[in-house]
């Protein structure tokens, strides 16, 4: 750890990028080195600023990979749990971001390599079920637009919390943050032990345990919902809608699974 | 040159409508580059048709040692080439006996392209921009000395437009190889990666400080040297200015401008280089190192792919954005309608009185004191001094004080007649009242 530029708690907050830092902190943004300047200002600030979000009930975590973000565990500062969708294309930019094809373009990424990675490794059917949740009956051209419209969905959040950056248009930029992706799996390939030393430390959540579809509301208006969770403080976690997550279950969807024939209309039967 | 080259579209219209096009296969190419290489080392400066087959013969026998039919097929590359204008034909015998043939301009620098490594370096850099220090040096003492604008002109444009200009795309020629380069470097890092993942490492990392190192030194010099040779530029520019060349002006704007672009290219590619440099140390370090086996890249892939355990998602910090009250601005109070006060009267003003009635009266009476007897002639003689514009209506009002002052008769036919010019009225005849006379 390098030598506190500040001394005291005042100097940190009287500092010009503090507000800025702070507020992007507590929601929910990842800051690396290529935030050369708030990262140098947590880089100085780290040894005042952690007590200080501790009495918020919340951690400064810096990680190896190079950046820092904010870990609420108490009440007093609200939190979320990552959508499906989000957590999807997480893991596919984390793949992607490992992968040391992409290293000749400096980490620079499409949408469409991403969609197709997805594709690639959870296999178009699996993809389409998990995006589209609770659709017995679909149109597969629907269907496939609904993916494209909550990749890009899921993009631009990611890009909000400094998972991903936005070089515009079609394009992104891979950053260190993604690696939060790969904890659970990081240690070992069986990821339970690890699993249950990120739940207790407040890292990830499990999802819940699958509720009978038919108690969850049907159509648009229940996937809308379903993928913009809203902020939760602690006691409004304990009641957090379960539909949020029941269907973020790999188990549930085996890579190969096989999707009923559609008859003429693009309706299953 | 200089007009050509201000008519880009004129240019491209013109290479459109001629339907320019060259497609070269990779034999062709091949053929292209022996032809070349047997030049540089040879001491001939043509080939003969029979060594022009040898030739396509060797490169048949590396490339497609199956090939059959080689001469029917060199003379169809040599008849392509022709067709392409990269071959052309030197000795003008036409039928009298075999032909002598040499490789075109374009054909030597398309094979050039692909033979020569001209990336740049420091040490080419540092010297090319020696000799154009030496160059303009020399070029300013010339435009000193010289005492007409011809001789300025002869002594300065030439050597500018030629041997200054040529060192200048020399550099920016280099320039261009070590884009290249550095791409073919990018492509090599990942490949190397690709392969040997973490036995990659060191190799990788000599690959980025090679091109950090280069780049850095391109740099220096260039922020150093440029800013000294524009000045050169300039100073060259205000005398042939002052001994009336004024055709150095365009030949030191356009070099300058070529300046500026490559002292820019050199900053632009440091920048971009230290993005992709700290992009892939990054990875190297937390990647790579960390994750020797690419055990991480499987156990992920399987936890997309469904293969893992209980699902999870991250916890990540959501505060709202803090509410902000806006300030409270009480409501203005508005004033009750009423009429807007005004004065009803306007005040009275002082204005001179409007004489003329009484001036045209006594001019009527004044022609007819003076003998006149016809309408025509008071008309005529009242209305001829005032302006055109005002003639014609006071005749009305001649007519109406003459015959109030006088008795006017007239013949049962009223004859026309002219009182003044445009001014035509029936004649009467005035005779003056008792009071009149």
């Amino acid at each position: 750890m390098s030598a506190s530029k500040f001394v005291t708690l005042g100097d940190a907050v009287l500092d010009e990028h503090f507000p800025l830092v702070d507020l992007a902190l507590r929601r929910g943004r990842h800051i690396d080195r290529d935030d050369a300047e708030w990262f140098g200002f947590l880089r100085d600030a780290e040894d005042v600023l952690e007590p200080f979000y501790r009495r918020y009930g919340a951690e400064l975590v810096y990680r190896a990979d190079g950046y820092y973000y904010l870990l609420p565990s108490g009440d007093k500062i609200a939190k979320r749990q990552l959508g499906v969708a989000e957590m999807l294309v997480g893991q596919a930019l984390t793949l992607l971001y490992l992968d040391p094809a992409n290293v000749e373009q400096g980490g620079r990424v499409t949408r469409e390599q991403l969609l197709a990675h997805l594709a690639t490794v959870m296999g178009t059917d699996a993809l389409i079920v998990a995006l589209n949740p609770k659709r017995r009956k679909y149109d597969e051209r629907v269907a496939q637009e609904t993916v494209r419209a909550r990749v890009a969905d899921a993009l631009r959040r990611l890009a909000t919390l400094g998972f991903v950056e936005a070089l515009g248009g079609e394009d992104f930029k891979l950053r260190p943050a993604l690696m939060r992706f790969a904890e659970p799996v990081r240690a070992s390939a069986d990821s339970t032990e690890a699993l249950s030393r990120l739940v207790a430390s407040g890292e990830v959540a499990f999802a819940p345990a699958q509720t009978e579809a038919s108690d969850q509301p049907e159509g648009d208006e229940a996937e809308e919902r379903r993928d913009e969770p809203e902020p939760t403080n602690a006691e409004a976690t304990a009641a957090l809608d379960t539909s949020d997550f029941e269907d973020f279950g790999f188990e549930d969807v085996e890579a190969g699974t096989e999707l009923k024939e559609t008859d003429a209309a693009g309706v299953l039967e | 040159m200089n007009d050509r080259a201000e008519e880009p579209s004129r240019l491209i219209e013109n290479l459109a409508g001629r339907a320019i096009s060259l497609e070269l296969g990779s034999l062709d190419l091949c053929f292209v580059a022996a032809l070349r290489l047997r030049l540089r080392t040879g001491e001939a400066t043509s080939f003969s048709e029979h060594e022009l087959v040898d030739a396509f013969r060797d490169v048949c026998a590396l490339t497609q040692p199956e090939a059959t039919g080689v001469a029917r097929r060199a003379t169809a590359a040599i008849q392509r080439l022709r067709d392409q204008r990269l071959l052309s034909r030197v000795d003008g015998a036409g039928v009298v006996r075999s032909g002598a043939y040499a490789l075109t301009r374009l054909a030597t620098s398309i094979v050039d392209f692909y033979l020569e490594e001209e990336a740049l370096t420091g040490e080419s850099l540092t010297l090319l921009l020696r000799t154009l220090h030496a160059s303009l040096l020399e070029l300013r003492e010339q435009a000193r000395s010289a005492t007409t604008p011809r001789e300025c002109a002869e002594r300065v444009v030439g050597p500018l437009r030629v041997t200054v200009r040529d060192l200048v795309d020399g550099i920016e020629r280099r320039q261009r190889g070590l884009d290249l380069q550095q791409e073919r470097f990018q492509q090599e890092i990942g490949s190397l990666l690709a392969a040997d993942w973490f036995d990659a490492v060191a190799r990788c990392q000599d690959l980025l400080e090679t091109t950090t190192t280069t780049l850095r030194e391109l740099n220096d010099v260039l922020l150093r040297d440029a800013h000294t040779l524009v000045g050169l530029l300039e100073d060259i520019r205000e005398l042939a200015h002052e001994r009336g060349a004024i055709e150095v002006d365009d030949a030191c704007r356009r070099l300058s401008e070529q300046l500026d672009r490559i002292a820019a290219w050199g900053s632009a590619r440091q920048h971009t280089w230290s993005e992709y440099y700290q992009y892939v140390h990054r990875y190297l370090r937390d990647v790579v190192r960390l994750d020797p086996t690419r055990a991480l890249t499987e156990r992920l892939r399987a936890e997309l792919g469904g293969k893992a355990g209980r699902s999870y998602s991250l916890v990540i910090a959501a505060q709202p954005p803090l509410v902000v009250p806006r300030d409270v601005t009480p409501p203005r109070e508005r004033p009750p309608l009423e009429r807007p006060r005004a004065e009803r009267e306007k005040p009275l003003e002082e204005a001179p009185p409007d004489e003329r009635a009484e001036a045209l009266t006594a001019s009527v009476q004044a022609v007819l004191a003076g003998g006149a007897r016809t309408l025509s002639s008071v008309t005529g003689a009242v209305v001829s001094p005032l302006p055109e514009a005002e003639r014609f209506s006071t005749a009305g009002r001649v007519a109406e004080i003459a015959a109030r002052l006088a008795k006017a008769q007239s013949a049962r036919e009223r004859p026309w007649t002219r009182a003044d010019d445009g001014i035509w009225i029936e004649e009467w005849s005035l005779t003056p009242t008792a009071n009149e006379a």
